[in-house]
């Protein structure tokens, strides 16, 4: 149960806010223009990376408002909220943050307890 | 024997009565159910897990292994840990896991089988033959294997509490109250949570401590307690137990109300606290583990610590002449204990060499005269249910003594439980062989043994630095000890044994009966890896989780694959921390309280007129109206069915959902969201519309009414109106931010009202003499707003059972009123009311789809047939491209139809198959080809046959055809003719009539 910080009310409990999948995928402005490889990509493909990954909330049973994140998937740790039509921040500035808990490897379940 | 100790202060000097396996036994008020069974020399507690060997109390705490039993007196509840559970007068206890009796388990014959129950034994024993897993295996391992009974009739009154603050300290003990002492009247909101109903841990539980800054430890412990409640910040919570540490300094502890007292059905038994901190000090000390030798499941075989935790803080001496056996310096308190009582052990082995042994202890041993065995081990012990010979090794001699209780003590590990589901790391520590806290993830600090300090002399150091990040006075503890200051110890995890037998064991898990041997043979079947080994044979995965052992078998396991402990790691520590009960977890979100129910205004009439409810998300609908006692469901729908079409019917539909678009662009808006073209329809017309996933599918339907362009309502269906306005608001908010347009759920400012059947115009006019009803003032798919009496109503001609029909919105206010005036008008006419099953029959022989019956998020319009509701020449609108792709676009996909009997006696079931065989073979060897599947089945009285509705792999272009449908219990198929889905009026006669 983690902590997430709504850019509108400040600090609420996850219990409170749905997840909506990753973030900046523009529908497309003109769907009919585009291929039927294209416009299946944007509709059922998405990035499920382990580490930063900028994803979407929103406040359900609080403000009903959407708004962006940047949270490590690896050690669930979000680095940063901002709003929907806030720039996306660069993943140059996440660069000196926690990679992941123990410092196992980049693919893979991150259960290791022991310091190596 | 056991003995008292008349100077504990723990235990009340009142006696009670408690009773266990339907005999009375004598205890103390403050007594656990393992202290007053010891009290009373009770040594077998319970059958083993899978051997159903007889168990004993091994500990003295939340670690138990053993001892877990049923209060009968408290719903039965199963699964206690004796060792922590508190007594009561009248308490009724059941031992666990036998049958018939706890002398004489039938289950004991598995000990004797006992090679088939080795390791991986859930793997290979139970394969095959086919059909014994369900039939054999699985009834005889719930019976035999199970633990506890799960209760009965208990209606819990748990109930939830939250809390932020700024720092929670775990664990009371010598640590935690030190650390607590420096946030006395600080700026800090302080959380001190202990287990026990008394603070001291160590202090209270053992004599390791002989004084703190010139008090014994009991006057400091009131000492520093009265500071702290006379503190403005700092909160203690006594029987709490955290069970979980999250992410984000989120905690979890269980409070027990009803600590040693008989429960107040009336009042809240379990408080589940759910706390966020900003920091979080675990001081929950350490768990003593045990060794492994022949036999030390026995009762009898107890931790030192614990032996020792029984004197002090239950006022027990379990044995006065038990045997101790140690590897390291902590057991020496335990001998200072006895001897204080002038009680004498029988022997003290210790397995470091003479010259490890501090002199402290070879000097107190020699001078009490204690048969004393250095650079020795225990062998094993031997008996019949309880420990009676005990055989010592000393080099190549064996001692064999006659003793009913053995002290163990293989060191302590801290319990880096919690530290662990935080995400910290930890690292194996030499010193003290143990893996201790490393590197925190969250801010989280670990004090005195839990952080692997087991130096008393340093821990007000360890205190004063750790905790100097905050703003707090420096302490000062002047500590004097009973044991040696240094610890030591010698690695120690199984001795060696001299006789090989079947009955004779050494196990590593006592909880789950896992054995060394289990472990070696896991290795060598090549199941190296510490988390399959751990599945593999189920080693600490108990409910204790392994508490005092699983280090001890990472230990054996790192030897036989000659590595370091730290390369093969621990296993996962995952919450809880030890079980907490699920009524706990539920709190009051119990029964009635589970969800909320909802009703509509007309509710008290449907109850009075003996309605019959279904649930539709949180609503309670009519299903049917039952007329008489005897009449059935069936009986019900039928006849309603037939009336309506005769006569006229009215539903309550309240439920509906209804959502106001209002806005500049909310034309534009409702062009997007729905597959239907908005633009060119007039005001104040309606339309039945789509909404679609970007995928194409279909996700809800519901009508439009049109304002004007600004300004739209839109019905939906009735568990799906929460959803289709958040999906409404995801699109306005993150891709249409442009677009002006601002939605409201109205769904519970209208009682709707569905009246329908030739009679319906007739009725209308009664009830509101001054509306114009005919076709051309008010025709099909139109609507109009009214006066009534003192509100405003508004009428919409619309129908969903295919007969001439109007739907009315009143505020729910004059619902119930208009509801009734409509009846009394209508009883001439002979107008009933009806429920959803007949809603959904007529609407079947109309040909009219229900999503999530006919759909299920695979289906789109163009599989419908519902071509003409897709707006092609608008530009866009969600899910429009998605109904061009390769896969959407088929010609064989699955397709809407009607299904007729041939034979127009059998009945098509709904959710069956349509195939092309009349018979299915007697025994199915390939696969059958099927081509779809009936959505909607039901007896239509109107057309005096049954009726059904398919999903049909090219379904459109199989009109005519003749297949089979499948039918419950029988071979025999029902021959069936594809037609059009449309059964009642395709020319839409009546409905405009
Ligand atoms: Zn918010």
């Amino acid at each position: 149960m983690i902590l997430i910080k709504c850019p509108y009310c400040g600090e609420r409990d996850q219990s409170e806010f749905s997840n909506g999948g990753e973030a900046h995928v523009i529908r497309p402005k003109n769907p009919e223009s585009l291929s039927d490889k294209d416009w299946g990509e944007y509709v059922f493909y998405r990035n499920n990376p382990k580490g930063i990954f900028y994803e979407r909330w929103v406040h359900s049973h609080g403000c009903k408002k959407w708004f962006n994140a940047v949270r490590n998937t690896s050690t669930d740790q979000i680095l940063k909220v901002y709003k929907v039509n806030e720039k996306r921040p660069d993943l140059s500035d996440f660069e000196n943050t926690l990679k992941s808990p123990s410092g196992e490897p980049l693919v893979g379940s991150g259960n290791f307890a022991v310091k190596k | 024997m056991s003995a008292i100790n008349n100077n504990c202060e723990y235990i009340s000097k009142k006696q009670i009565k408690i009773i266990f396996d339907g005999k009375t036994y004598q205890a103390y008020e403050g007594d656990t159910i393992a202290s007053a069974l010891l009290r009373n020399n009770i040594r077998l507690v319970g059958r083993s897990f899978k051997y159903h060997r007889p168990r004993g109390v091994y500990t003295c705490g939340i670690e138990e292994p053993n001892a877990l039993v049923q209060i009968l007196s408290e719903h039965n509840e199963p699964n206690t840990r004796a060792t922590i559970k508190r007594v009561y007068d009248g308490m009724e206890i059941k031992s666990q896991n036998r049958w018939p009796s706890l002398k004489y388990d039938f289950g004991a014959v598995n000990n004797i089988l006992s090679p088939i129950f080795s390791a991986g034994f859930y793997y290979k024993t139970f394969m095959g033959p086919k059909g014994f897993w369900k039939n054999l295996y699985e009834p005889l391992i719930r019976r035999s294997a199970g633990l506890g009974k799960p209760p009965k009739n208990f209606r819990s009154k748990s109930t939830h509490q939250y809390h932020n603050t700024d720092i929670v300290i775990i664990g009371a003990g010598l640590s935690g109250l030190a650390a607590a002492k420096k946030f006395i009247n600080t700026k800090y909101k302080v959380l001190l949570i202990e287990q026990d109903s008394y603070l001291g841990g160590i202090l209270k539980n053992s004599n390791k401590v002989k004084t703190i800054n010139g008090l014994t430890p009991l006057e400091w412990i009131n000492e520093t307690e009265e500071l702290i409640l006379n503190s403005n910040n700092i909160t203690i919570l006594k029987n709490t137990l955290v069970t979980t540490y999250n992410f984000t300094n989120h905690l979890i502890a269980l409070e027990d109300k009803f600590a040693g007292k008989k429960i107040d059905l009336n009042k809240s038994e379990l408080t589940l606290h759910k706390i966020r901190t900003s920091n979080t000090i675990i001081t929950n000390g350490h768990i003593e583990r045990f060794i492994s030798f022949r036999n030390n499941d026995l009762p009898g075989v107890m931790l030192a610590s614990s032996f020792e935790k029984y004197i002090h803080r239950y006022g027990v001496v379990p044995e006065t002449e038990p045997v101790i056996f140690t590897n390291n310096s902590s057991t020496l308190s335990l001998l200072k204990t006895l001897i204080s009582l002038g009680c004498k052990p029988k022997a003290y082995v210790d397995s470091r060499k003479k010259d490890n042994i501090e002199t402290e202890i070879k000097k107190f041993l020699k001078d009490k005269d204690i048969s004393f065995f250095s650079d020795a081990e225990i062998e094993g012990c031997d008996g019949n249910k309880k420990v009676e010979t005990i055989t010592i090794r000393q080099g190549k001699s064996f001692t064999k003594l006659k003793s009913s209780m053995l002290c163990v003590s293989g060191g302590y590990n801290p319990d880096i439980h919690l530290f662990t589901q935080s995400k910290g790391l930890v690292k194996w520590d030499k010193n003290i062989l143990s893996f201790k806290p490393d590197t925190p993830f969250q801010k989280t600090i670990t004090l005195g043994s839990t952080s692997g300090n087991y130096n008393f002399k340093k821990i007000c150091d360890e205190i004063n630095e750790k905790i100097s990040i905050f703003k707090t006075k420096k302490i000062s503890l002047d500590i004097n000890l009973n044991v040696p200051n240094k610890f030591s110890i010698k690695e120690l995890w199984e001795t060696k044994k001299k006789s090989n037998s079947n009955w004779s064991k050494s196990f590593i898990d006592l909880h789950n009966d896992v054995t060394t041997k289990d472990l070696k043979q896991a290795i060598t079947e090549g199941f190296d890896r510490i988390e399959h080994l751990k599945r593999y044979t189920t080693n600490s995965m108990g409910t204790d989780q392994g508490k005092i052992s699983s280090i001890n078998s990472l230990a054996i396991v790192s030897k036989m694959l000659k590595k370091e402990i730290s390369e093969v790691g621990t296993t996962t520590y995952r919450p809880p921390y030890a079980p907490l009960s699920f009524a706990a977890i539920a709190g009051r979100s119990t029964y009635e309280f589970y969800d909320p129910e909802r009703k509509t205004s007309i509710h008290s009439w449907h109850l009075k007129n003996n309605a019959v409810f279904e649930d539709v998300g949180q609503w309670k609908r009519p299903w049917y109206f039952k007329a008489s006692e005897n009449e059935t469901m069936h009986q019900a729908v039928q006849r309603e069915s037939k009336m309506l079409r005769e006569n006229a019917g009215i539903l309550d539909g309240s439920t509906l959902g209804k959502i106001e678009i209002k806005g500049r662009d909310a034309l534009e808006f409702m062009n997007l969201m729905y597959t239907n073209a908005f633009s060119k329809m007039k005001p104040m017309t309606s339309r039945y519309a789509m909404m679609l996933g970007e995928d194409g599918m279909i996700k809800d339907d519901g009508i439009i009414c049109k304002i004007n362009d600004q300004h739209f309502i839109a019905t939906t269906t009735s568990s799906g109106a929460p959803k289709v306005l958040a999906d409404m608001e995801e699109y306005l908010q993150t891709e249409w931010p442009h677009l002006q347009v601002y939605l409201n759920s109205i769904t519970e400012q209208f009682s709707t009202f569905n009246i329908s059947g030739p009679k319906t115009r007739e009725i209308m006019m009664k009830v509101f003499p001054d509306i114009d009803f005919s076709n051309d003032a008010f025709p099909f798919m139109t609507f109009k707003n009214f006066d009534y009496k003192e509100t405003k109503i508004r009428i919409m001609r619309a129908s969903f059972t295919g007969e001439l029909g109007y739907e009315i919105y009143i505020p729910p206010k004059f619902g119930l009123k208009l509801w009734e005036e409509i009846f009394s008008y209508g009883k001439e006419y002979n107008l009933i009311p009806y429920g959803t099953e007949t809603m959904h029959l007529l609407r079947a022989e109309k040909g009219y789809i229900v999503i999530g019956q006919e759909t299920d998020g695979t289906v789109t319009p163009i599989d419908l047939n519902y071509n003409w509701m897709i707006g092609k020449n608008k530009k866009d609108f969600i899910g429009k491209r998605s109904l061009s792709r390769p896969d959407t676009s088929r010609e064989d996909r699955k397709q809407l139809v009607g299904l007729s009997p041939i034979n127009k006696k059998d009945i098509i079931e709904e959710g069956q198959h349509i195939v092309e065989l009349n018979e299915l073979p007697k025994k199915i060897t390939n696969p059958i080809k099927y081509l779809g599947h009936v959505s909607s089945g039901y007896h239509s009285p109107n057309l005096n046959h049954s009726i059904g509705l398919a999903m049909i792999r090219g379904g459109k272009n199989l009109l005519g055809q003749k297949f089979f449908v499948t039918a419950t219990g029988k071979t025999k198929n029902i021959p069936v003719e594809i037609v059009n889905p449309v059964f009642i009026d395709p020319e839409n006669k009546r409905l405009t009539s």
